[in-house]
């Protein structure tokens, strides 16, 4: 069910990520910044990526509600439906490191790894059935051209199936991968296994 | 035009009420709503050190002009005029004129507001170490970076939203 995917330079392996810049150290943190570090996520103590952002508490834990509400909320579309957008939004925006963790998500909880061979060969065309498809199509449209998402691609997503609550979480979740992309991107790049240790 | 009422700014610029069907379905992840107007005062909070408000303005409207996201460009526009903000640089922002900004950390600033907008694979090492280079301290960098990141989020929510809103009133 997770076999290795390497295609047009994305992956479904588990990468490292460092900052190009100074990270907060946990020796001179303030209280807050160690606060603000447990509850946003679980390593963010051995995370460069949250040891960067918590130069800037407050917005870090915004941020982390938010992401977590987003992509752990009960209810709503299917988690790993959520993961799948992610995995779009990210293979569009060409974020190979968030791409991977999302890739990764959605395996654990489809059980199956077939639309993320197809999102990483070609996004334009990926989905293993209708609904997927429409998933999608809405994610590249939503991250690519959000000026020109209208009435008509949210009836195409309730034509495939999906509820008014599960579009809403679909919108977020696309949304907030807009967000995490281009910090991931931006502030520091993936480690690679095999050319760690080279 | 500002709803005094209406403090959460996604709500109010896409036009939702109570007793519209996607404030409902919006308002059921109250979690995520919070959020979202949080992080927005959490990057445009005064007393944040660094980074001006006002610079931090241009630097959202200048994202939403690029995007492009009309609402969302009229809401910093406006909010830059009533902070009394220089209309020129108002101006040369709104229309994407970079090379008439004079101020080399504005101008800094904006070329990499552009780049993540635009094609965030683009924006490398060498464009982010350009900005301590112009000056900026490190928090200040997470403060930029986290801004342009939230606004990127901000005007597909509104987009999304907005495009509910309107499949709901031609029903």
């Amino acid at each position: 069910m997770s076999a290795p995917i390497d295609i047009k330079g994305f992956t479904n392996d588990t990468l490292g990520w460092k900052a190009w810049l100074d990270v907060v150290s946990l020796d001179t943190a303030t209280p807050e910044q160690m606060a603000v570090l447990e509850e946003s996520h679980p390593k963010a103590k051995v995370s460069d990526y949250y040891l960067f952002l918590v130069h800037q508490p407050e917005i870090l834990k915004q941020r982390s509600v938010a992401f977590n509400a987003i992509m752990y909320a009960p209810g709503g579309m299917p988690r790993a439906e959520r993961e799948l957008g992610a995995t779009v939004v990210s293979r569009i925006n060409g974020c190979v490191y968030c791409a991977s963790v999302h890739a990764q998500r959605f395996e654990q909880l489809a059980k199956t790894q077939d639309a993320i061979i197809e999102v990483f060969t070609e996004p334009q065309a990926a989905g293993t059935t209708p609904r997927e498809r429409a998933i999608v199509d809405f994610s590249i449209e939503l991250t690519a051209n959000p000026g020109e998402v209208n009435a008509q691609s949210i009836q195409k997503l309730k034509d495939a199936g999906l509820t008014e609550p599960e579009i809403l979480d679909l919108i977020h979740s696309v949304a907030i991968f807009a967000w995490a992309n281009r910090l991931m991107l931006n502030l520091g790049e993936p480690i690679f296994p095999s050319k760690e240790s080279s | 035009m500002v709803d005094a009422k209406n403090t959460d700014t996604v709500d109010r610029l896409v036009g939702l009420i109570e007793e519209d069907q996607t404030y409902q379905v919006r308002h059921q992840r109250d979690k995520v709503v919070a959020a979202t107007q949080g992080s927005e005062n959490g990057l445009f909070d005064p007393t944040l050190d660094g980074l001006t408000v006002t610079e931090r303005l241009y630097v959202a409207l200048f994202a939403c002009v690029l995007t492009p996201a009309p609402e969302l460009t009229k809401e910093y526009a406006e909010r830059l005029i009533r902070l009394g903000a220089d209309t020129e640089i108002i101006d040369f922002v709104s229309a994407g004129a970079l090379e008439s900004i004079q101020s080399p950390r504005l101008h800094t600033i904006l070329k990499f507001t552009h780049t993540l907008i635009t094609d965030p694979v683009k924006a490398d090492r060498q464009a982010l170490l350009a900005l301590p280079q112009a000056g900026l301290s490190t928090p200040e960098v997470v403060t930029l970076a986290q801004l342009i990141a939230f606004v990127s989020y901000q005007v597909r929510l509104v987009a999304g939203l907005k495009a509910m809103k309107a499949l709901e009133k031609s029903a």
